[in-house]
């Protein structure tokens, strides 16, 4: 069995005895508005999982998605305020945090930074300014329409988690089937060897940087459709949270292993953990040490070798210093 | 083999010393001290120079051992959280079980070892990347030091000799810190560019297989280098508590991602095999001196935050640009990090002048650089006339330096005082010149450096909003003893650290006043939940501690579900309160105590379509405006924010000019006419229960 399949199942399986456990000890967490209110919450969380899900499989990581997250949220109330209507958000706002994707890719593919610095200098300077603009001041009064998009609260959650959902389906897809998709693997597991076959890694590694910007706008404006204010801090700490629930998915951080099966996994095990323990009545305060352990568990089911001895077989990142392959 | 070294020495001398071209960070630094020496006031003293060793002593020894973990191409994301667990350890071993300092430091270190081993251990025994298995120590670090003290338990009764070490000077000037954190940085130095050890780091982050054909021990050194780096954690949390007076759960939030930006910006390849610890250096330096220098120069801190992000981009290109890094088809897939390139001279010219640009557009923002080109070019017809023989203008009046702090520059409520604070120091005229800075999160060590640069820079009036009394009051002393007027107010200091509290209300009226609303409205009786911010926010706990007191003296047929953290978060704590009232379907009231907890809470009950929950609390009319309207939310329980920053700019102002001192009754506070003061209290007045009756009259 491929050990991406192995992670999937474990984690599907401590999912499944955390949620028999709860049937036993806590029947009221089963009940539907419980379960639509964890649907909806996670909904938000699984659309930049899912566009984390992509950069990570190109062995790049976006640091950045909270503070996107955040310029979105607070951009989508401006816009509001100015009378744009909800239907030229929902165009406008994905394609803002689309730009900030940019951004990223062109550090990134274009000038070299590597990622994890792109992304950190992005998610630093992009919180900064924005806290710099707003002082922190929520933005108020939105229009009658901007909560639910004006459809109610009911079409407004279903529509909420259809988006998700549908995008879930269609990424799936992508991810398996479609050239685009299984190029991110290649890219992942070797950007050399891709190259040789006619994939152009950069198109493939700013494709997902962009994805995932403007998935990250379109999850600040949903979530921020569930209010009517909106709070300019929103969104920090997030891009931990979403790295994390990839990486429990199963997703390898070394690139081109894993898939949104286990992300959605991931998002769901991470997502019930503080709802869980306020249905079993534990104290909040261990909410943090719970999901560490997760992560740190699920990664057991990721353990390869020991550093200390040489792998049996080429390593599927095949990143061996020095033997970059030139044309 | 003498001839080419010979030939080269011009060359290697500035190899040797600056392998990762740091010297790049030298031009950087420069820059900024030639912005902030002409912007910033007293930012070109000694006493500064040591304060900034005192600010950046924490984040540097984590970015000592962050400098070892990623040369060896890991990375260590548990350092912050790895302070919160030490500095629990330290504080329940010494304030509690009576363990004496030292042994309880040694105690605090070895949890920091351990914590550094099982990273280690992970990573190098079983293979997993080091920034997932960091990712989830991370979380667990933190999260057992939040669930063994609940959050709450703040350590601070330690020693002055221990608190010494933190605040104290040696000779008058230099901070105690300095000599132990010169101490560790020349250890780590000859521990990774003089001994077999540094170079067997090298080795394995350039190539781990090649390091082991080469005979290195991978696994051993990997372990050894995540033990040193928690180890360094374990540390910086013994400073910072001796720093604060405090040993809390929330200690070192948030440094880990500074020590990073300080050893990347500092030349360290994030893939490993190449940097150095002057590099890690010169980075913090750069760091922490822009933070201070726009401190002093009265500029807004997030400034910095910008200002760091684009460092950090400029530095890494010119490590890039100056390498070659660009040969392979994707950046992390490059790795010809561990080759040698030389640094052409346009490409110095382009960093330089790229640096250049970047530290103009803070100055351009400055508008103290504005007042003074204008000043300049104001002064010839002055020096002019002064030549004719004219009687040198009189001096202007001294302008008063009023600086106000809150506790968080991000919250609503502080943002509303501030407008009142603004409105008072325009009725003042131009006679007052206004600083509003602190943390842009609820921090104590950073209200510390706050004011640590406000005495440097010179004020005359410090008006602080206190996070937590211990970790302030040493700093606010210190401004006193240097003839600053020290105010608190919103929250209070201890009474010998500050001469007047501007009162609105005590944490004991604020949760009486709470508890009996909320019994209002419950009919005295059935079971309430409380939405808090975080579970380590100290203000919160202690209005927790009175409602709970109110609560067991007076209503015995009301019972406390549950608390619950929002993290200072609206969809977090409409999250969390969804949640609750279906776990808990008896509970009839949810008290928000937090700005957004309110807003949050009442979304939360709108949606869930009960209507016979009610949310009360603490929160401002402007974001619960609508909620009251509806009736979800019965009333809201505050003063008036407005006021109080007014006032206190009133009061900062009559301290200063000698209009109060100690033992006055009354004083003139502009339209709020007289203030009536009891002993060394400002009154504001008692705290104001908004309802549906009287939201509409605010508009804070």
């Amino acid at each position: 069995m491929k050990s991406a399949d192995r992670r999937v199942l474990t984690v599907a399986g401590v999912l499944g005895v955390l949620l028999l456990g709860l049937a036993v000890a806590a029947p009221g967490f089963f009940q539907l508005g419980n379960l639509r209110d964890l649907i909806v919450d996670n909904s938000l969380v699984l659309l930049p999982a899912l566009g984390m899900t992509a950069v990570i499989l190109c062995h790049e990581i976006d640091l950045s998605v909270g503070s996107i997250f955040g310029v979105c949220c607070v951009v989508a109330g401006g816009l509001a305020q100015a009378g744009f209507p909800m239907p030229a958000l929902l165009l406008l706002i994905p394609l803002l945090g689309a730009a900030f994707g940019a951004l990223n890719a062109g550090l990134v593919v274009g000038l070299g930074v590597p990622s994890m610095i792109a992304t950190l200098a992005t998610m630093v300077g992009i919180r900064g300014a924005l806290q710099w603009f707003t002082q922190g001041a929520w933005v108020n009064d939105l229009p009658a329409g901007f909560q639910w998009f004006g459809l109610g609260q009911a079409a407004g959650q279903a529509l909420l988690v259809l988006v998700a959902a549908a995008l879930w389906l269609a990424l799936s897809w992508m991810f398996g089937q479609v050239a685009a998709g299984r190029a991110l693997y290649a890219v992942g597991a070797d950007a050399d060897a891709a190259r040789l076959v006619g994939i152009r890694p950069k198109a493939v590694v700013s494709g997902a940087f962009v994805s995932l910007g403007a998935l990250a706008g379109l999850a600040a404006l949903l979530s921020s459709a569930r209010f009517t204010s909106i709070q300019p801090s929103a969104g920090t700490g997030m891009e931990l949270q979403v790295i994390a629930c990839v990486v429990v998915g199963g997703t390898s951080i070394l690139g081109g292993r894993g898939g949104l099966t286990g992300t959605l996994l991931g998002v769901a095990l991470l997502g019930v953990i503080a709802t869980t323990l306020i249905f079993l009545h534990v104290n909040p305060a261990w909410e943090k040490a719970i999901q560490g352990a997760i992560i740190l568990v699920a990664m057991l089911g990721a353990r390869s070798h020991s550093v200390d001895r040489l792998p049996a077989e080429r390593p599927v990142a095949g990143r061996v210093p020095g033997k970059v392959v030139r044309p | 083999m003498t001839e080419p070294t010979r030939l080269s020495t011009h060359q290697s001398t500035l190899r040797r010393w600056f392998p990762n071209h740091e010297w790049v960070l030298l031009i950087l630094l420069a820059v900024e001290v030639a912005l902030f020496s002409a912007t910033g006031r007293n930012f070109l003293t000694v006493t500064n120079a040591f304060e900034l060793v005192r600010s950046g002593c924490e984040v540097g020894l984590l970015a000592l051992g962050m400098t070892l973990v990623i040369i060896t191409g890991g990375i260590d994301l548990s350092v912050g959280s790895m302070m919160g667990m030490a500095a629990i350890t330290l504080g329940w071993l010494n304030n509690v079980a009576g363990v004496p300092i030292v042994p309880a430091i040694a105690v605090a270190l070895a949890m920091g070892a351990l914590g550094g081993w099982m990273n280690g251990a992970l990573i190098a025994r079983l293979g997993v990347p080091p920034l997932i298995v960091t990712l989830g120590t991370y979380s667990l670090f933190r999260g057992l030091a939040e669930g063994l003290t609940k959050g709450i338990i703040n350590y601070s009764s330690f020693s002055d000799a221990f608190k010494a070490l933190g605040n104290g000077y040696w000779l008058g000037c230099v901070p105690r810190q300095l000599p132990l954190f010169l101490l560790v940085a020349v250890g780590v130095w000859l521990l990774l560019h003089r001994s077999v050890f540094g170079r067997q780091l090298y080795a394995l982050g350039c190539s781990k297989e090649g390091a082991l054909h080469a005979g290195v021990p991978v696994g051993r050194r990997v372990v050894t280098t995540y033990v040193l780096s928690g180890l360094l954690a374990a540390l910086a949390a013994v400073v910072y508590a001796a720093r604060l007076g405090q040993a809390k759960a929330d200690a070192g939030t948030g440094f880990e991602l500074m020590a990073i930006t300080a050893v990347v910006l500092g030349g360290t390849s994030i893939d490993g095999g190449k940097g150095t610890i002057l590099g890690t250096m010169l980075g913090l330096a750069a760091i922490v001196m822009l933070e201070n220098g726009l401190r002093l120069a009265g500029q807004q801190a997030e400034a910095s935050q910008v200002m760091i992000g684009v460092l950090l981009l400029v530095a890494i290109l010119g490590h890039r640009f100056g390498t070659g890094g660009r040969a392979g088809a994707v950046a992390s897939t490059s790795r010809d990090s561990c080759e040698e390139f030389e640094m052409k001279n346009y490409q110095v010219a382009i960093l330089s002048v790229a640096m250049l640009l970047s530290a103009l557009i803070v100055a351009g923002s400055n508008k103290k650089v504005a007042e003074q080109m204008s000043l300049l070019s104001a002064a010839p017809p002055v020096a002019a006339t002064q030549r004719a023989g004219a009687p040198p203008p009189p001096p202007p009046a001294k302008k008063l330096t009023i600086a106000l702090m809150p506790k968080n520059k991000g919250e609503p409520y502080f943002l509303s005082c501030k407008k009142g604070a603004d409105e008072a120091v325009a009725a003042l005229g131009g006679q007052v010149e206004f600083l509003w800075d602190g943390p842009a999160n609820p921090d104590p060590s950073k209200q510390n450096e706050v004011i640590d640069a406000w005495i440097t820079r010179g004020v005359d009036v410090i008006a602080a909003s206190v996070e937590n009394k211990e970790a302030i009051s040493t700093v606010l002393k210190k401004a006193r003893a240097k003839g600053i007027k020290v105010i608190c107010w919103d929250a209070d200091a201890v009474a010998d650290a500050r001469d007047f509290m501007v009162q609105q209300a005590t944490p004991e009226g604020i949760g009486t006043a709470l508890m009996d609303e909320a019994a209002r409205v419950m009919g005295n009786k059935g079971t309430f939940a409380i939405v808090t911010a975080s579970l380590t926010a100290a203000n919160q706990n202690e209005w927790i501690e009175y409602i709970k007191k109110r609560l067991a003296a007076k209503y015995p047929d009301i019972k406390l579900a549950t608390i619950e953290p929002s993290e200072g978060k609206r969809d977090v704590a409409m999250t969390r309160t969804s949640a609750l009232l279906k776990a808990n379907p008896d509970v009839k009231l949810v008290m928000g105590i937090a700005a957004p907890a309110v807003p949050g809470a009442a979304e939360a009950v709108v949606q869930s379509g009960r209507k016979d929950v009610k949310v009360i609390g603490l929160s401002l009319p402007s974001l619960c405006r609508e909620f009251i309207h509806k009736g979800v939310v019965d009333c809201i329980v505050l003063w008036n924010t407005v006021d109080l920053g007014y006032l206190t700019v009133h009061a900062a102002r009559a301290l200063a000019q000698g209009d109060i001192k100690a033992g006055s009754t009354t004083m003139e506070a502009g339209r709020l006419g007289k203030i009536e003061i009891a002993g060394d209290q400002v009154l504001l007045g008692k705290p104001f229960v908004f309802n549906k009756d009287n939201v509409d009259q605010f508009d804070f």
